[in-house]
């Protein structure tokens, strides 16, 4: 992991993968989308609403699977001193965020003809609206540490803390009854009709691809003005 | 090294004291932050008249009446229990709204026993399938992978 | 109730924040990288 503590070598990298990425996973969301949206077949009780699915669920995926990845960069910070983990935790919170809030507003335009509610405060609805608070909180946060030229260290314990949400969001479905209803896709299969199930993947996983290009354009950004900065240090110096 | 490992050890102990925490309050939390009940927990604890409650269940099969005034809508909500509840709302329930499906009613209970609706929303489970209809038995078929 | 202005809303906003955010991502990292001058493209 520390091959990458020269930020130089990680640019060699990630620059030609920035637009491998980003190409690839706009791609795969386009074909995927159209797949959901023309070839897969309606739902048996939902109907045709079901096709929000494959833009809901990889949203929900990449909100929570933003915070763990902010949670990890978090943990490389604290203990290992990682250089690049504070830039990579920056780089993903705001994209983190704005998969969580498509996540809920999908989730709203889907409830509305299904369950016949836009909104409802059931564990699940209101643990993922938490996620969209500390993905600001932590914006905000990072933010104001930033401005006073910190390390970063209490954005990445809050980033640790914060990651407790995550299984609450994950089992509030199991624990408490809901409105929403309980999981689809575990470890042992899968409840979702292979037609429906392969659009739903490729777009999860093109829109993980397009999330790791947009997480690696900031980073890049970040890089590039932390350079400037020193630069501009140097010179005041 | 050391100074790394003192580290991970003191972050570690840390969240799994606020994990702990968490569950902790979870479970306390685990009947307050339920979205409704069920027939079944009426019958064992008792929900008083009057109060703004959610119960949720399926609706028996056979169950949907319709008033000759065409909003007013009688049903009864069952459970894995024996217990039932019959339900009277009086407005436009969601499309999912059927014999045999989920389903969550807001309202209050009348001294008689029965529940007065003021919002009706269907719940649907987690089973996504095409409508394919089995020539043998007429049912809709389940193709699903579990 | 038709549900194709849900479906449609849905996608829609979906495609207008995730190509919002990889536009802005994008613009902000060549602005970056140009004053820096870490691209070889500039100056």
């Amino acid at each position: 992991m520390h091959a990458f503590a020269n930020p130089a070598r990680f640019l060699k990298l990630a620059r030609p993968l920035t637009a491998w990425l980003g190409w690839g996973g706009g791609l795969l969301v386009a074909l995927a989308l159209l797949d959901g949206l023309v070839l897969a077949p309606r739902d048996y009780l939902q109907g045709e609403s079901v096709r929000i699915l494959y833009v809901h669920v990889p949203a929900a995926w990449l909100g929570m699977g933003g915070w763990a990845a902010l949670a990890a960069a978090s943990l490389m910070q604290l203990v290992w001193r990682h250089p690049l983990a504070a830039i990579a935790a920056r780089a993903v919170a705001v994209p983190g965020a704005v998969f969580t809030a498509i996540c809920l507003a999908t989730g709203s335009l889907w409830g509305r003809p299904t369950w016949g509610t836009w909104w409802q405060w059931d564990g699940r609805m209101t643990s993922m609206l938490v996620l969209l608070f500390l993905y600001a909180g932590w914006i905000a946060l990072a933010e104001a540490e930033r401005e006073r030229s910190g390390d970063g260290r209490l954005a990445a314990i809050f980033g640790l803390v914060g990651a407790v949400n995550l299984p609450v969001i994950h089992y509030s479905v199991l624990w408490w009854r809901s409105l929403h209803q309980g999981q689809s896709i575990g470890l042992t299969g899968t409840t979702i009709d292979p037609a429906m199930l392969w659009p739903l993947l490729g777009s999860a996983l093109g829109f993980t691809l397009l999330f790791a290009a947009v997480v690696l354009m900031r980073m890049r950004a970040l890089l590039a003005r932390q350079k400037v900065e020193a630069r501009l240090r140097r010179l005041a110096a | 090294m050391k100074r790394k490992n003192q580290r991970l050890a003191l972050l570690l102990a840390a969240a799994a004291a606020v994990v702990a925490a968490v569950l902790l309050a979870m479970s306390a939390l685990k009947d307050q932050a339920a979205y409704f009940y069920t027939p079944g927990d009426v019958a064992r604890q008792g929900v008083p008249t009057g109060r703004a409650v959610r119960i949720g269940g399926m609706v028996q099969t056979g169950s949907i009446r319709r008033a000759a005034d065409g909003v007013t809508i009688d049903f009864v909500v069952g459970d894995e229990t024996p217990h039932t509840i019959p339900v009277r709302y009086r407005g436009i329930v969601p499309d999912l709204f059927k014999e045999k499906s989920g389903v969550v009613a807001e309202g209050r209970f009348e001294a008689g026993g029965r529940f007065v609706a003021t919002e009706i929303l269907a719940k649907h489970d987690e089973n996504y399938r095409p409508p394919v209809l089995d020539a043998n038995t007429g049912e809709h078929k389940s193709r699903s992978l579990k | 109730m038709s549900h194709w202005p849900f479906i449609a809303g849905a996608y829609a906003v979906t495609l207008v924040a995730t190509v919002g955010l990889v536009v802005a991502s994008y613009a902000a990292m060549r602005r970056a990288e140009r004053e820096a001058g870490t691209r070889r493209d500039s100056r």
